[in-house]
């Protein structure tokens, strides 16, 4: 039990430094922003109150924002999708790896780089082969020359470029998270089922992977809250071309606001994506709060 | 069948698994390594790219070293405020750790050791805010920033990173806090210390380890960060780093060379420092989403 007992003053000195900038700066905008919402503004001069217009327009007049909205989510989905490839390397890493240092810093090496390094970066790679990009001269080295595609540029392929950005630059966080979560397993374990016959993967199925249930959860929220917000990464390669096709909600967001100057309708759109995330948050904790209990 | 044609049976198994074994072990070496090329090629061919010239970039392969270093492309960059735009980072970065580590430390103190009632309602309120996306606040944030005219301004950047680093920072410190025995700070009390030297001679220096945790994912965080530095920053003596580099990386757009030197000095500072801590950096970013 706490045992300090002081004066409400001590506590808000304590305190209210904290959460006056807190509250000032993240829940005050978004309560600003779920108004703003409801009004038709260009964010400088007269504004106009008209209720629940611009959702109706975002949900169904919009044709960027369902596309955008299957982005973010298809966004999700692979960064997921990374997450049992990440588990696999973990794995590997503790069976066959004495002294794992050198390989874990170099999958980690690309997470602590700035989105804008990365982007750039990787915006390099897609170039033209004329232009110097790697990717393509790889292809027609290779003899794959069909291949080549002009990476960031084509609608089709775009938003999967992008997608591969983001699971090359977090793989290695989420390997680390996992092989973490793996080397906390109780070694007796092992030892125990061993004894009992369960090895390599037969000890994976029904040791490993009970036990990291919580830190594996750790990872798909991460992904997702992730790929919600992917944000910086699109802003800095594409901004949302071509012709929105790696729009996703917040560079849509982003562009009706500053681009276009409606600011109310960017609002409304801020909104939604407020909503999405505590609702993903909600599902995914349920979700797992199911799964641990039938594995324990 | 005897004894030895057993015992030679059992052995040729035994070798077999062997063998099988170490065929396995040398695929998984390679996949790793493989990983390993792929993870970090990408920043090697990166830096060969930033010493070549833009003929050896246009015409050339890409595992081509250059023919001869041109670190005129280095110089084409540091002309570019690389500098500057350095000392701004540094500048917001070391001000936003320091208000993020005292501003949470104290309040993670207060709700893991005080005696109130509304201790868990403010840990909640950070918890909530852990969901809310740091582009929700961007457009209201310009427009409050602006009429209080701190947009454009230093200022207007650590703002909001101090205000987004804290939740995580609380849930961490006051996590840890809260695992003190309560009986330091009994025979404190009986000493006679009060609330302010007991927070600042006794639970500070103790949570040491988790102050670094929450200083390392800061200094990624915030060191990195990009799109508000775009958007509330407009004068070209205030960009902080990523932000500078953005912007030469986008105008200089023919000088191939150059942009790569550019990138290449962007991530040379985390890259140097990663050098330095990597086993604590790795570590304190996986305690911070593990915790969070």
């Amino acid at each position: 039990m706490n045992v300090l007992k002081v004066s409400r003053l001590t506590i808000a000195a304590f305190v209210l430094p904290c959460l006056i900038i807190y509250v000032g700066i993240v829940f005050v905008p978004i309560i600003v922003s779920m108004y703003s919402g409801l009004l038709d503004w260009n964010g400088i001069g007269e504004s106009k109150f008209i209720g629940l217009e611009n959702f109706r327009n975002l949900f169904f007049h919009d044709p960027v924002f369902w596309p955008s909205v299957r982005r973010t989510l298809m966004f999700a989905v692979f960064s997921m999708a990374e997450i049992p490839v990440a588990l696999l390397v973990a794995i590997l890493l503790k069976r066959y790896v004495r002294r794992p240092n050198f390989l874990v810093s170099s999958y980690f090496l690309p997470v602590i780089l700035s989105v804008v390094v990365v982007g750039q970066l990787w915006k390099t790679i897609y170039n033209p082969a004329s232009m110097g990009g790697m990717l393509n001269q790889v292809l027609t080295t290779i003899g794959l020359e069909s291949w080549t595609h002009t990476w960031l540029t084509e609608p089709a392929v775009a938003m999967y470029s992008l997608y591969f950005v983001a699971l090359w630059q977090y793989l290695g966080y989420h390997t680390l998270i996992q092989y973490t979560g793996i080397l906390n397993v109780p070694e007796e374990i092992y030892e125990a089922a061993r004894i009992d016959g369960a090895e390599g993967f037969t000890a994976d199925r029904y040791i490993t992977f009970p036990n990291i249930i919580p830190i594996f959860k750790i990872s798909i929220v991460l992904a997702f809250i992730g790929s919600l917000q992917s944000f910086d990464m699109v802003m800095v390669m594409t901004g949302g071309g071509p012709a929105h096709a790696t729009d996703v909600i917040s560079t849509h967001m982003y562009n009706m606001s500053f681009l276009s100057m409606k600011y109310g309708y960017g609002s409304s759109i801020a909104a939604f994506l407020v909503v999405l995330c505590l609702a993903a948050t909600f599902l995914i904790n349920l979700i797992f709060s199911k799964l641990e209990k039938r594995f324990s | 069948m005897n004894t030895s044609s057993v015992v030679q049976l059992n052995q040729q198994t035994a070798t077999a698994r062997r063998r099988r074994f170490s065929v396995a072990k040398t695929i998984v070496i390679l996949f790793l390594s493989l990983l390993v090329v792929t993870q970090v090629y990408p920043l090697l061919w990166l830096v060969l790219y930033s010493l070549k010239t833009n003929e050896e970039i246009l015409s050339g392969s890409f595992f081509a070293l250059p023919h001869s270093f041109q670190w005129s492309n280095y110089s084409a960059a540091l002309e570019g405020n690389y500098v500057r735009y350095l000392l701004n980072s540094l500048f917001v970065t070391s001000v936003t750790m320091a208000a993020v580590i005292l501003l949470s430390s104290l309040c993670a103190f207060a709700i893991s050791r005080f005696r109130w009632k509304y201790g868990q309602v403010v840990m909640l309120l950070f918890l909530v805010g852990m969901m809310i996306p740091m582009q929700a606040t961007l457009l209201p944030l310009m427009i409050i920033f602006k009429n209080i005219h701190v947009l454009n301004t230093h200022l207007s950047l650590i703002l909001p990173y101090v205000a987004f680093a804290m939740p995580i920072a609380v849930f961490i410190l006051s996590g840890f806090m809260r695992s003190i025995p309560h009986e330091i700070e009994e025979s404190a009390v009986m000493d006679g210390a009060n609330v302010g030297r007991i927070f600042w001679s006794i639970i500070l220096p103790v949570s040491v380890p988790p102050v670094m945790t929450v200083c390392i994912l800061t200094f990624i965080n915030i060191w990195n960060e990009y799109i508000l530095a775009a958007t509330f920053i407009s004068s070209e003596k205030l960009k902080t780093l990523p932000f500078g580099v953005n912007s030469f990386v986008s105008q200089y757009s023919v000088n191939y060379g150059a942009i790569g030197a550019y990138l290449v000095l962007g991530a040379l500072p985390v890259i140097i420092i990663y050098f330095l801590l990597a086993d604590k950096i790795t570590q304190g970013m996986v305690a911070g989403a593990v915790k969070g």
